[in-house]
Formats: C-alpha cells, structure tokens, sequence
C-alpha cells in the first residue's frame, strides 16, 4: 500500500545562509472531512567505529533498563520507552580478513556481507539495507536516500589488501558503487530545499534539463554500444545515476505544480493541522563537533519531518583516527581503543562513546517531541545507532552494540532491554526493513531469520 | 621459532599473523621481489623497451623457468601438506586447489600470498599435522611461490574508462572555460591514484548538473549584454539567420565537443548535440540559450565526464594500445591534473603520440611546466602521508604555534622541495637526503635556523646541520606522523619503512594496546636500550618493534611538530642511537638518515610501484611485478633518476595498453 496523499508536504524556506528557518504556515489545514492516511515509516541509521566499553553500555538487566540504564545511554532516557536494545546479534565473522578488522566493521555494517575475496582489491560486497529501502520507497520522495558523514571519505590505509574505500563507507548502490556521502551542512541543505526559499519555491527544477538529460542518454546508449564489456558496466553506472538525476527533477516539478495550485487555492496535498511545524536549523561558525554533529541530525529530523526522503545513513564518525578536543584530550579515538583496560583509557573511550550516544539522542528526542498525526515524527521512525565492533581493544563482534530508537509505525515493541536474543547482523538488518514495510524476497547477507522478539 | 636471515629479510616472521592476521597482501610483499630478484640473477634479462608490444623474449624464458619450478617445487608440496585442509572446502578462505589449476592468475596470487606468509612463519601446517616439511622444503616452496608471477599472463591489468576525479573536473573546467575550479568544491572529496573509486552515484550527477549551470550562468551573458570573451571564442559574435542556425550549431559543437570529449567528437555524437541545440529552438529559446542548452548537454555527457576511446576498437584483440586521445589525457591527468593543452592534442590527432621518442618529450616538456605542481598535490603529497595535515589535530596547549600558515609553510616545504627535485633531475635517494630546503621565516624560527630575511615567502636555504634535509627532517612528515600531543616512535617507524624502503608492516594485533601507549609515562625518563628491552619483553610486539623503534627512536630528537630537541619533556637527555636489523648503527636522526639512503635500490622500487598504481588508478599484482622488474633495470642504469622513473612509468606496457576484454 502506497500513501501518496499524505506525503507532499511543502518546505517553505525564508532566507538561505548561515540561519534557515521554515515558517509555519498557518493556512494548510487539512482539507475537511478526509482522515490522512498512515505516516510513512522512515529508517535512519547513525555510525561509530571502534566499539564500546561494555559495562558502560549494556544494560544490567531487563528489569533495569527504564529505572537505572547504563551511562553510555543516560541521554536516551527521556525516551527509553522508545527505545530497544537487544544483546547477542553478531557481525560478519571477518575470516578471511583477519588483518583487517576496521576496514570492515563500516563496510560490513548495512551489508552483512564480506567482501568478494578474489576481487578485494576492488569494490565487490553488497546492496546494503539503506539502499534496498531506497530502492522500494525512493520514488515517493524528492530523494531516494540521504548519505551524510562527519569526516570525508578519503581515508588511505590499505588493510588486508582490500580496496581503501571498505574503510569509510557503509551504503552501496550495488555490490561495486558505493554511495559518497556528504559532509558539507550548507551543501546538504541546499540539496534538500534549495537555495532560494521563499515565495513557494522548493527547489529549483528546469523541466527543459529533463528533456535535455533524456538526449543525453540516448546519446551516451550509441557511446555504450561501442565500448567493450567492462567500460559498458562502467557507462551503466552513468545512467543510473543520472536517470535518477532525471527522476529528481521530474518529481520536483511535480511538487512545484503542487505549490502553484495551493497558491491559487486549488488544494492538493494534505497534512494534519496538529503536525508540528518544520524544525529550525542553523548551521554553526564554529568547528565544535556536537555542534557540527546536531546540525547534521538536525537536517536528518528535517528531511524526514518534510518527507524529503525516507531512508538515511549518517557516518558520524569513521575510523580513521579522529579526536575529540571537545572532550578535553586531544588523543585518537582508536589510540585508545586497545586499552587493556587500563583506565585512563578506558575512561576516554567511554567519554567518546557517550558523546556519539548524545549527538544521537539529541536527534531521537528531537523526533520524539515532533507531532505527525496522531503519533509523533519518532513513533513513525526506525533509527539505529551503532557500531560495527562490540569490543574495540579485543575487536570482537559477538554482541554488536546497537540503540533502535522509535516504534517505526507502530512494528517494533520499544521499552525493552533483551539481553538473550540469538541472530546475526543480517536477520537484524533483515527484521529492521520488514518493519519499514520494505518486503524483503532475500534475506540480507548472511541472515538466516528474522529476530521476531522485535516485533510488537 | 626460527629466524632466517636470507634475503636480508627484516621481518623474518611475523608473529601477528599468528593471530590470522595478513597485513597488506596487495603487492608489496619483498619476500617475492627478492626471490624474484635472485631469480633474475640467475637469468640474463636483456633489457627490452617497456613501451613496445611485443613482450621480452626472456619473458618466454623465465615463463617456461617458472613453469617447471611450479611442477617440482609448489605442486607437491601443496598436495602433501595443505591440499587436505585447503582443497575444495578451504579453511580460511585459502583454495590451493583453485589456485593450483590456475596458478598465475591474481586471484590465485591471493591466494599464494596468503599460503606463503604462514608458511614462512611456520604457522602452516599447523603443529598437529602429519607431516611437516622440512625447513628446506618451506624455503623452496616460498622461493618458488616468489617466481609465479612469470605465471601471470602478459596483460595490462584491469582496465575501465576513468571518470575524472574532483580535482581534475575542477582544473578542466578552468582550462577549458575560464571558470574557478572551485565551481567543484561541492562535490565530494575522494582518494586519487590508487584507491581511487571511480563511481559514479545520484548526488554526484546531480552535483555535475548543478555546476554546469553555474557555468553556462557564468559565461554566457543574458539577453541583451555584451557576450564574454569566452562565449564569442566558442558560440561566435553574430547570430546567423535562421536557415543557417542549425550548420553553425553545428560547428559550435563540434569546437565545444573537441575540447571537452578530449578528442574529435564522432558525427553521431554532433548529431546528439544538435538534438539538444533543436530542443531549445522548439522550446522558444534564442538562439543563444539554445546553444547554451547544448553546451549543457556536452558538460553532462559521459565523455566530458569520463575518459572515453575515440572510436570503436574493430579488433578481435583482447589487448590493445591507447588511442592517441586517451593516451594524452592519461598523461595530462596524470602529470596535471588538467586536460590536455593545444601540443598534446595536435600530437594525438597527428597519431604521433605514442611514439616513444614523443613520449619521452612530451614527459620532459610537462614536467618543466609549472603545472607539474599537481603530481606532488595528487601523488607526493599522498606517498608521504602529509596530505591531512591542516586538518590534523594538534593540542593547542603544547603546540600554539601550529596554526594553518604554519601549516601550510610546512606544506610548501616539502611541495617546493618535491619540484625542485623533480626539476633537477635528481637520483630518488635524494628525497631522503640532501642539503638544501625551502624555509620562509617563520618555519626558519621552528627549525632554529637563522636567516637575514623576514617575511611569509618560501625561499631555498642551503642547510649547514645534517639532521635537515630531506623529507626525515622535514616538519610535514614529522608532524603527519606525530600524535596530538606528542612524537609517536612507532609510527614513524612505521612510516620509514612503509613509505621510504617500501616495506610491509602488518598492523598490530587486537588486544594489544598500542606499545608506546602502555607506558607513556614511565618511559620518558628511559633510556633507549630500557625501552628495548622493555618491547622486548612482550614476545608478541618484540619482532615487529625491535625493527620499527630504534628507526622511530632514530628522529625522536624532532619533536611532534618538528622541532629540534635535545631533551624530552622530561629532561632526560634524548638518546637517538641505534641499529638497523642488518647491524648498521647510526648515533643520531644524520646518519640514520645516511643509513637509509644508501637503500638505493628499495627507495626506488617503492617508489616506482607507487607511482605506477598511482598512475593506472589500482593496486599493482601478477605481471605488473614483471614490468616492474624490467623497469628497475633501466633505473639502475640512470643512477636512479626520478624522470627516468617518471617517464618509464609513462612508456610502460602497464600505461601505454588497455584489456578490452576479460
């Protein structure tokens, strides 16, 4: 079932820059008499390498996890009625990459799969979760999937003889193309609602450029035809991409039609009068990461809220070495990771993770105070943070640690800590997109099942 | 354990592998090279010319060689001891029975990789096996593993149509338009050379779009305005009459096209174009726009985009040659960063590129440019790791001063010195020493050096103190391999062997802190054999660490931004002295630096296979060992120069040829 009427919300944006705000406006009421339909369920992801310190992390008990949760997760706890966690899902046994256990732990975490071993030296693994659900319910919305990162994505170290980009990225458009994410705010903002806010506009779309990309493409079929089989696979990537170029315009043009009969008084799209107005987000001068970190969350609650896209990643950090000054050392983050459990260090690690935890929380609870209907923008929301190590001194992946924020419309029994449940990182991954409603015809990876205790 | 010596080998075995652990299994491995190095010994290579196709006739030679050596040596050893545990249902991912059938291809070289690191540290067969060979069967097996390369057949590698990276995008829309190349700063950062991804996803199309239209915005007037220089060079001064409009377009096109396909657009292509063109006239615009709208067009096209063959191979070849056109882009992305200029373009249209002897000129011609800078932005910066230093973090406590001119000053230095190298023509070792560098005042300040002028520019400094010069006393490197807060020995242990001698040190294993980490504290007040011996006393770091800490410790008298320093924060007088694993003793970060460039031969060969995967965009494996091989010969006989190494790279079988099909 699609619900298409309930979703062309517009994004009216005022002054562009530094500030951004979306005014409320007043006079969209829900057309009289018609119940909207369901919200759609969105699914967001949130990443950070190395893993966690353990006893800081899990919850002690069942029982435990509303009263006295564990520290890593004290800023969740307005919210932990939303919130699920679930000891004993495994990641991808990395043998036989034994040596390259961080460039893995990112590229492994949607996919659930290993890299090709013959062809590691190029990109060869698998669709990942993000991307499958982009496939099924991108055509809804002005973007398939939002990617964002906090450090670029060009970090070199060669691991195991495997390609260097296994290291930073986590979302693949197909077992060879991975997807580059964004880092720049200002640029992420723009692609979402366009420069020029104001006077209904929501993004600038020249119907003549459709037509000219279809030229194009007739154009670069001729060049395919004669080129040889491994340029051809090349060639095809184009296309793809830029068919989704097209299908972008095309689908702001339609919103654009939208606008314009709204104007007239002609009305065609619906939202609830009790909706919450689209969040303010102000981009930081300053080079403070909590600062830079929420305004990326903040463009994913908003990208969300307006229906702008369904499905988003966010890398907040890699493992690439980065350092947090804000937290009053300026020493690496994996520097510190093969602590032994000496405490200094583990006191660091567990101050990095917590500050991750924060940035996420600061979004969860952000969606949880947003009105959608009769629910909340976060009831209609799957968000996951986690990492791809479960012990980042030993590098072991027995027990990922993962936080699932939201009742993703109402499929998933929140409020609950399970410390025994028995699955792998692709029934988990597996379970998360049957939840967003995405039928899954093959299991992801190397899942075997669902994880039914998730389900409501 | 045993430790063997042959070779010369400084990581005999390797005790993380123990834990599984493989390292960097890509190409590097000097166990194969040396092997292959006695091999070459052994058989005469006449040296051939890279660039012809024809392979060497030694390479027949050394084929056959191989072959037999497969058959005596790797084939019964394989059945006898690993075929059971790693035959149909391989156990650790290692499939000797594939790799058998098909010995030299690089799958299987994985494979052999894999198979010869454990049993070289006797890993494998494990203890409990039946039988276990002989330590004169293991070094046989790993010699002859080590000759599979003249296995691999002679093919250039994988090949795929390149899309131009952001920098390049960037520099050609400049070359081409005039435009900033900062029109692609939107687009999203990406390694260049190897590691390179070339794919292509929605947000950079969207992006390509997004900035064609700043572009045509930008150069093409409205209505009414005087038109830029720019548009009357491409779209002309007067509009012609209307029954002529569309055989102008056409020429319009087919001038934009030439410069931005990189070569003579096929009339198909123009045909596309003219679509375009017509579009804009059925959509009532002028005739400008609608040229404009073209231009669009070609600046969203595939082959502005990508590099692409100027016509349709009609060959039932599986190899051939660059045409003219993608053999100049190759090399003006290669050694610019920016589209080929109007002497490349008329070589590749005259078809004389290729020839060797234009090659080779063309190769000194770009180098002389100014230009050439992109080779040390793209490839220098990258080889000595320094290419994240502004953004490093440095503790603004302890190192004020690191701000981001300084920084930079640090860049320019080892930039200025790249060229300058470059330039002269210098033998490789070089890099690592000499007697000269470039310093502006206030990295003249850091280094405690005085000098008679004051101000922000870069100037030559000829240098009176040993431990400068060169890139071990450079503060870019010292710093890129520094941490916040303090100097980090190991890795820039680690960083002297990996990107200077071109060694592979496996990374640490899990559940080990990082050595200098455990004890910080305690050994600032030791001394360098107190802290030896204090690695030593962990078996499992002992092998890597004694190679890796006395090199690091070698440049601890450089603080982590660079400066020089007798003692530590500590007081204690800092103690440089030490061994390298073949005995040679250096007493301070001078003769260490000495030591190492005496290492001739491996500087060049690190350096050369850098550069050549930097070059093809891909890690080097099977055959391309060979052409490597061939190329070190040449080098030796230039005293190592580094536009020999340059322009070898360039005239290599592995650049010149592409695989059309698999």
């Amino acid at each position: 079932m699609r619900q298409h009427a309930h979703l062309h919300r517009r994004a009216l944006l005022k002054g562009a820059g530094v500030s951004l705000a979306l005014p409320w406006m007043d006079s969209v009421v829900r057309a009289t008499g018609t119940k909207p339909a369901k919200p759609p369920v969105r699914l967001g992801f949130m990443y950070m390498p190395h893993g966690v310190i353990m006893d800081q992390f899990w919850p002690q008990s069942s029982a435990s996890f509303l009263t006295s949760p564990p520290p890593a997760i004290e800023s969740l706890r307005p919210i932990l009625d939303q919130c699920l966690m679930m000891k004993g899902i495994s990641g991808v046994p990395i043998t036989p990459f034994g040596g390259a256990p961080h460039a893995l732990e990112l590229s492994t975490w949607l996919t659930a799969t290993l890299p090709d071993a013959d062809t590691r030296s190029r990109i060869n693994i698998a669709i990942s979760a993000d991307q499958i659900m982009a496939n099924y319910v991108g055509g809804h919305t002005l973007l398939p999937s939002l990617e964002l990162a906090t450090m670029p994505q060009t970090w070199k170290e060669n691991q195991a003889g495997l390609h260097e980009a296994y290291y930073s990225h986590c979302s693949y458009r197909s077992p060879t193309q991975p997807v580059p994410a964004e880092i720049d705010p200002r640029n992420v903002l723009n692609r979402l609602f366009g420069k020029t806010g104001g006077s209904g506009r929501v993004t600038s779309a020249n119907p003549l450029d459709r037509q000219m990309l279809d030229l194009v493409i007739e154009g670069a079929r001729d060049l395919r035809r004669t080129l040889g089989s491994n340029d051809q696979g090349k060639l095809d990537e184009y296309l793809d991409s830029v068919r989704a170029v097209e299908r972008r315009i095309a689908a702001i043009e339609q919103r654009q039609q939208e606008a314009a009969l709204e104007k007239a008084g002609v009305r065609s799209t619906a939202r609830d009068a009790s909706d919450s107005p689209p969040i303010e987000v102000k981009i930081p001068e300053g080079d403070k990461r909590s600062e830079y970190m929420q305004v990326m969350c903040d463009l994913t609650v908003l990208a969300f809220q307006t229906d702008t896209t369904r499905v988003s990643t966010y890398i907040g950090s890699t493992p690439n070495g980065v350092s947090y000054p804000e937290l009053g050392f300026t020493d690496k983050h994996h520097s510190q990771t093969h602590h032994k459990n000496r405490e200094e260090m583990v006191r660091k690690v567990a101050a990095i993770t917590k500050f991750n935890i924060d940035q996420f929380a600061y979004m969860v609870n952000k969606m949880a105070g947003l009105q959608e209907g009769e629910s909340t923008l976060l009831d209609n929301c799957i968000m996951m943070w986690g990492s791809g190590l479960e012990d980042g001194d030993k590098h072991t992946r027995e027990n990922l640690p993962f936080i699932i924020a939201g009742r993703g419309g109402g499929s998933i029994k929140t409020g609950r800590f399970l410390p025994h449940v028995r699955g792998n990182q692709g029934d988990l991954l597996t379970t998360l997109l049957a939840c967003a409603g995405v039928p899954v015809d093959r299991p992801i990876g190397i899942a075997s099942k669902q994880i039914s205790e998730i389900h409501v | 354990m045993k430790t063997r010596l042959r070779n010369g080998r400084w990581f005999k075995h390797l005790p993380h592998l123990r834990c599984g652990s493989q390292g960097r299994i890509a190409f590097r491995p000097r166990v194969l090279h040396l092997s292959a190095a006695v091999l070459l010994v052994s058989v005469p290579l006449s040296p051939c010319r890279a660039e012809t196709d024809e392979p060497a006739p030694d390479e027949a030679t050394l084929r056959e060689e191989a072959k037999r050596t497969f058959r005596r040596k790797v084939e019964p050893f394989v059945n006898k001891y690993c075929i059971d545990c790693h035959g149909p249902r391989p156990e650790a991912g290692i499939n000797l029975r594939s790799a058998l059938k098909t010995p030299g291809t690089a799958s299987s070289s994985l494979h052999w990789k894999k198979a010869v690191a454990n049993v070289k540290v006797n890993d494998m067969p494990p203890d409990y096996a039946d039988a276990i060979p002989s330590d004169e069967e293991r070094q046989e097996f790993i010699d002859a593993i080590g000759s599979l390369k003249y296995l691999a057949p002679r093919d250039p590698g994988p090949f795929v149509i390149r899309r131009l990276n952001k920098v390049e995008y960037g520099n050609t829309l400049h070359d081409l338009y005039g435009v900033s190349p900062s029109m692609a700063d939107s687009l999203p950062e990406e390694v260049t050379g190897e590691g390179y991804l070339n794919s292509i996803s929605p947000l950079q199309s969207e992006l390509f779009l997004e900035i064609a239209n700043k572009v045509v915005n930008q150069v093409v007037s409205p209505e009414g305005n005087p038109p830029t220089d720019t548009q009357k060079r491409f779209f002309g001064t007067t509009t012609p009459a209307t029954d002529d409009q569309r055989d102008t377009a056409r020429g319009v096109a087919r001038s934009l096209a030439r410069n931005a396909f990189r070569r003579p657009p096929r009339e198909s292509e123009l045909d596309v174009l003219l679509g375009v063109f017509d579009l804009g006239r059925e959509n009532q615009l002028s005739y400008t726009d609608s040229l404009a709208l073209m231009w669009k067009a070609i600046l969203v096209s595939p082959q502005f985009l990508f590099i692409t063959p100027a016509a349709e191979v009609q060959s039932d070849d599986t190899i051939v040659r660059l045409d003219d056109h993608q053999l100049a882009s190759r090399l003006s992305y290669l050694l610019w960063s920016a589209p080929p200029d109007t002497e490349l373009s008329e070589l590749a249209d005259r078809g004389e590129l290729h020839e060797p002897e234009i090659l080779r000129a063309q190769v000194a011609r770009m180098l002389d440019h100014p230009r050439s800078r992109a080779l040390f932005d793209g490839f220098g910066a990258q080889w000595l790791g320094i290419g994240n230093l502004e953004d490093q973090v440095f503790d603004p406590e302890l190192y004020p001063q690191m701000d981001i001119r300084l920084r930079k000053a640090m860049l320019d230095e080892a930039r200025l010195f790249f060229a300058s190298i470059v330039r002269d023509n210098e033998s490789v070792f070089r890099f690592v020493d000499s007697d000269y560098t470039f310093l502006n005042e206030r990295l003249a300040k850091l280094y405690g050096i005085k000098v008679s002028w004051t101000g922000a520019k870069m100037r030559r400094v000829q240098l009176d103190d040993p431990n400068r010069g060169g890139i071990l006393g450079m503060a870019a490197t010292l710093a890129s391999t520094s941490f916040p807060n303090r100097t980090s020995p190991v890795r820039r242990g680690v960083w002297v062997l990996e990107q200077i001698l071109g060694e592979r040190v496996p990374p640490p294993p899990p559940d080990v802190p990082e050595l200098e980490e455990q004890d910080q504290v305690d050994m600032e007040g030791l001394t360098l054999r107190q802290r030896t011996e204090l690695h030593q006393s962990e078996p499992t770091c002992a092998n890597c660490h004694r190679v890796l800490d006395p090199i690091g410790f070698g440049l601890e008298n450089f603080d982590a931004v660079g400066r020089w320093r007798d003692n530590n924060k500590a007081g204690t007088a800092i103690d440089s002295a030490g061994q390298l694993p073949n005995g040679e003793t250096f007493s301070n970060p001078a003769e260490l630096k000495h030591l190492l460039a005496k290492k001739k031969t491996e500087i060049a060969r690190n350096l050369s296979e850098r550069l050549m995967s930097y070059a093809l965009g891909r890690q080097l494996d099977g055959y391309d060992e060979v052409v490597i091989d061939q190329l070190m010969v040449k080098l030796e006989q230039d005293q190592y120069r580094v536009r020999t190494m340059i322009t070898e790279v360039v005239t290599s079988y592995l650049f010149t040829h592409r695989q059309i099909k698999e």
